[in-house]
């Protein structure tokens, strides 16, 4: 099988560097970076001085995505050979332990670091993933709420607090952590989309105008987010078809309604003229339609969207 | 004083100005590595760090609480400010004010201060005025009064020198705060033979009030929440959405990501 240098022709510092890139960007393309990786650290280890240490970490954990244990183990050894009593280090082999589903270990790995450190952030949330993978949703729900009594300020543990309670059906208590993740982040489209498609789930006249208003947002955050395009449009219709509204907030709805009904098909229209463009550059036209037949935006998430309109 | 340039011999400026450059120079990159050895690990309870946290979203619930409901900001200032059992009016911290007679480790930073920092400059102040003594190494290119004298020129017994010609020692003392900027250069920010940071540090901290009075910090913070109204950013944000066709440009990316690189 031919090496990832060989097949797009780069050399170790292009794949360092994209390495770096990933790292920063936080991307979860844990194949690709086993490829790239695990080629850079039998290769070229004695070139790339101290930053083999953070590649190996970050190979490491891409090994575990993708079940390559034996990668996993290596690293690993490495690690531990170089920084002896770390806790960084710790909590990497209580995940390799997690992914073994050894998990009682890996608890007693976590509850180390803890003891030694109690304000460690990592093997806190290590132990809530534990529970998570054991569908033990109540408990880790506890956890993480209590986690976040102590780090009120953790982003990541907001959003994953969410997506449990959007598990559990939860949606007023999903709603209390959007709201904090929109606080801190208020330009990020994301989280304004995302709260008023639980704003939609949870249902009922009130919740329908504040989901209106925040796919609005999104859209004026960016025009792009064709997910919220749709949200306007759907809430929009549903409050001016509902039998309990006034006249005047009816003909509102109905207008925001129209008016993003245009814009969708204007976005619709943008398509045909790109096919037309690409069907001028000759040739990979069939292909690019096939793989993006809707439009492409950056959303990347899937939430319990409306797939269930409660009766106003 | 007009009076003609004093021309000096070159060979002060081989043998004086620049070992002086040099000496300084190195011991500023010795200091910088005996302070990273000499560092002591700064250890946060729990408490601490959770309350800063708290307060960072107190700050943040203020500034940013117009992009959430109303009933959401009322609820979360509510939780706060509530007169019985709001969190700003019920949690009160066992305050202990870190003086340095108490506080070993705050003793101990503080002795490690000294010596990696004021030490060395007496020390070496000290011995080049010993050494290179008794003639004059440079001019400072701006004029200075005669009160300068006896501190600029030690050594120099010579009534009628111009106050601007400066002894060894002050050229000592201005490559100590002239280096500076070659240590960030080659040492990187935030380096350990930064004195005169060092120094504006230490004034600042003095004033600066101490992490542990978390209690006044929670005053603060209250009285400032109360103070805060919602002013929801999305009233008309509708009709501001409307008012002119969306942007579609750049939505369909034309280049396929092929592989990796």
């Amino acid at each position: 099988m031919a090496s990832v240098s060989e097949m797009y022709d780069v050399g170790w510092e292009e794949m360092r560097d994209k390495l770096r890139k990933w790292r920063e960007e936080n991307c979860r393309n844990s194949e690709q970076i086993v490829d790239v990786g695990e080629e850079l650290i039998s290769e070229h280890a004695s070139k790339l001085g101290d930053d083999i240490w953070i590649i190996y970490e970050q190979v490491m954990i891409a090994a575990l995505d993708c079940s390559r244990d034996d990668l996993a183990l290596t690293c690993l050894q490495e690690l531990e050979k170089q920084f002896s009593d770390s806790h960084r280090v710790k909590r990497l082999s209580g995940m390799r332990l997690e992914a073994l589903e050894r998990y009682d270990e890996a608890n007693k790995d976590y509850d180390a670091i803890l003891q030694d450190d109690p304000t460690n952030t990592a093997a806190r949330k290590r132990k809530i993933s534990i529970l998570k993978a054991q569908g033990k949703s109540a408990e880790a729900i506890r956890e993480l709420n209590e986690y976040l009594e102590q780090f009120v300020g953790d982003q990541e543990a907001w959003h994953e607090l969410s997506e449990l309670y959007i598990n559990e059906h939860d949606y007023g208590k999903a709603a209390f952590c959007l709201e904090e993740l929109m606080m801190t982040n208020p330009h990020n489209h994301l989280y304004c989309e995302q709260y008023a498609e639980v704003k939609y789930t949870q249902g009922g006249l009130e919740n329908l105008e504040l989901s209106r208003k925040y796919f609005a947002q999104a859209l004026r955050l960016n025009n792009r987010n064709m997910r919220a395009l749709f949200g306007l449009y759907m809430s929009a219709s549903h409050i001016a078809a509902s039998p309990k509204v006034s006249a005047k907030v009816k003909k509102d709805n109905m207008k925001y309604a129209a008016w993003a009904a245009t814009q969708i098909n204007r976005a619709y229209k943008y398509t045909d003229t790109l096919k037309r463009h690409i069907v001028h550059l000759g040739g990979h036209a069939e292909a690019a339609m096939k793989q993006y037949p809707l439009p492409v935006f950056d959303s990347g998430w899937l939430v319990a969207g409306p797939r269930r309109t409660n009766a106003p | 004083m007009a009076e003609p340039e004093l021309l000096l011999d070159s060979n002060i400026r081989l043998w004086v100005v620049l070992p002086i450059v040099f000496i300084t120079f190195f011991v500023g990159v010795i200091r910088h590595y005996v302070s990273i050895l000499l560092q002591s690990d700064k250890k946060l309870t729990l408490e601490q760090v959770s309350d800063s946290q708290v307060l960072i979203r107190s700050r943040i619930l203020r500034e940013n609480g117009k992009y959430i409901p109303k009933q959401s900001f009322l609820m979360r200032k509510f939780y706060f400010n509530n007169q019985e059992d709001g969190f700003f009016k019920k949690t009160k911290r066992k305050v202990v004010p870190p003086s340095p007679m108490t506080d070993p480790s705050m003793l101990t930073d503080m002795m490690k201060g000294n010596v990696t920092n004021v030490l060395p400059m007496i020390l070496i102040g000290g011995w080049i005025n010993w050494t290179f003594s008794g003639f004059v190494t440079t001019k400072v290119p701006f004029p200075l009064t005669l009160r300068f004298k006896p501190m600029l020129q030690q050594g120099i017994e010579l009534l009628s020198l111009d106050a601007s010609w400066v002894s060894s020692a002050s050229w000592y003392f201005l490559n100590v705060f002239g280096l500076r900027s070659m240590y960030s250069l080659i040492l990187g920010q935030d380096n350990g033979a930064d004195q005169s940071r060092i120094m504006q540090e230490q004034m600042s901290g003095a004033a600066m009030a101490m992490p542990a009075d978390t209690n006044k910090a929670f005053k603060a913070e209250w009285e400032a929440l109360e103070l805060t109204d919602h002013q929801w950013a999305l009233e008309s944000v509708e009709e501001d959405l409307m008012s002119r066709e969306l942007d579609f440009d750049g939505m369909f990316s034309k280049e396929l990501p092929s592989g990796i690189f």
